[in-house]
């Protein structure tokens, strides 16, 4: 360890756009990864193939359009938006993709479940039985880290229905918890 | 964010989350799919703006009416006449290299 903090996203990006600096663009994908990877994964019902696809083909267009990140957004922000456009279309050329699709029943709630049944449960298996929007909603707020309001924003549906996706979803888990620990 | 988490699916969720997935050689992959990088060619703007300054210097000294001197240009504005063909040749000339001077530095900076 040299004791050097390790440099902001913003002077990576600075780097690259100045002096085309590849180890800097390497050492943003390395930071950022994980998260990408694993938010493709959800929002790809667990393929992990297809969501790799998905996070490299996002890291190719961040580089791309690195010149037209303007510092508003946190970096991970405007990463997290290309990745779910780059599933979006991706997901559009397949089948009709629904995100703000509200008027569903609601799911019963399932109070009172032991934390240790909670942990028994297969999350990716149940992610997968939750609709797009709800995907979406869950995979910007738990595993990129953003707000209602930003994920509302990126997914491009109200803030209420980001509010409610997240209510029915995690029911939707909850009930999924309950049946697998009968 | 309070880290005493008492819903379960709240709690599998932000662990989850928190899970890093391993690298595995996803960066390299991600770097070896870059586009090429950009040849260094930092000096092509630089020697075309010169390179054209200089066939434009040429031209006018070639097509310049006769009697005109930069010299006599200089010697006509140090002596305040700068009314003189030869006078105002040489303020064109001052004019065109600060014009440049001006692209140059805007491009580098």
């Amino acid at each position: 360890m040299n004791g050097r903090p390790e440099p902001a996203d913003a002077e990576l990006v600075l780097a690259i756009v100045a002096h085309d600096d590849r180890d800097a663009f390497t050492r943003l994908v390395r930071r950022h990864e994980s998260m990408v990877r694993s938010v493709l994964r959800r929002l790809s019902r667990g393929d992990h193939g297809l969501a790799d696809d998905l996070a490299q083909e996002t890291f190719l267009l961040a580089w791309r359009n690195l010149r037209a990140f303007r510092f508003d957004a946190r970096f991970s922000t405007w990463l997290y938006r290309i990745a779910f456009n780059a599933w979006l279309s991706d997901a559009r050329k397949r089948r009709e993709v629904l995100l703000d699709d509200e008027a569903q029943a609601p799911v019963p709630e399932e109070p009172g479940r032991a934390v240790s049944a909670a942990e028994r449960i297969d999350l990716e298996r149940a992610l997968g039985c939750l609709s797009d929007g709800e995907r979406a909603a869950i995979a910007a707020c738990y595993y990129a880290d953003l707000t209602h309001e930003e994920a509302a924003e990126a997914i491009g549906i109200p803030l209420g229905t980001v509010k409610t996706h997240i209510l029915r979803a995690k029911a939707k888990l909850r009930a999924k918890l309950a049946e697998e620990s009968r | 964010m309070n880290d005493i988490v008492h819903d379960p699916i709240e709690r599998l969720l932000r662990e989850d989350a928190r899970r890093p997935i391993p690298d595995d050689g996803f960066a390299l992959r991600v770097a070896v799919a870059l586009p090429p990088a950009r040849a260094a060619r930092a000096w092509l703007k630089p020697a075309l703006v010169l390179s054209s300054a200089l066939v434009g210097s040429l031209l006018a000294w070639l097509f310049a009416p006769a009697g005109i001197s930069l010299t006599q240009g200089f010697l006509d504005l140090a002596r305040l006449q700068s009314q003189t063909p030869s006078a105002l040749a040489a303020m064109g000339m001052a004019l065109a290299m600060a014009v440049i001077a001006a692209v140059l530095v805007a491009d580098e900076s």
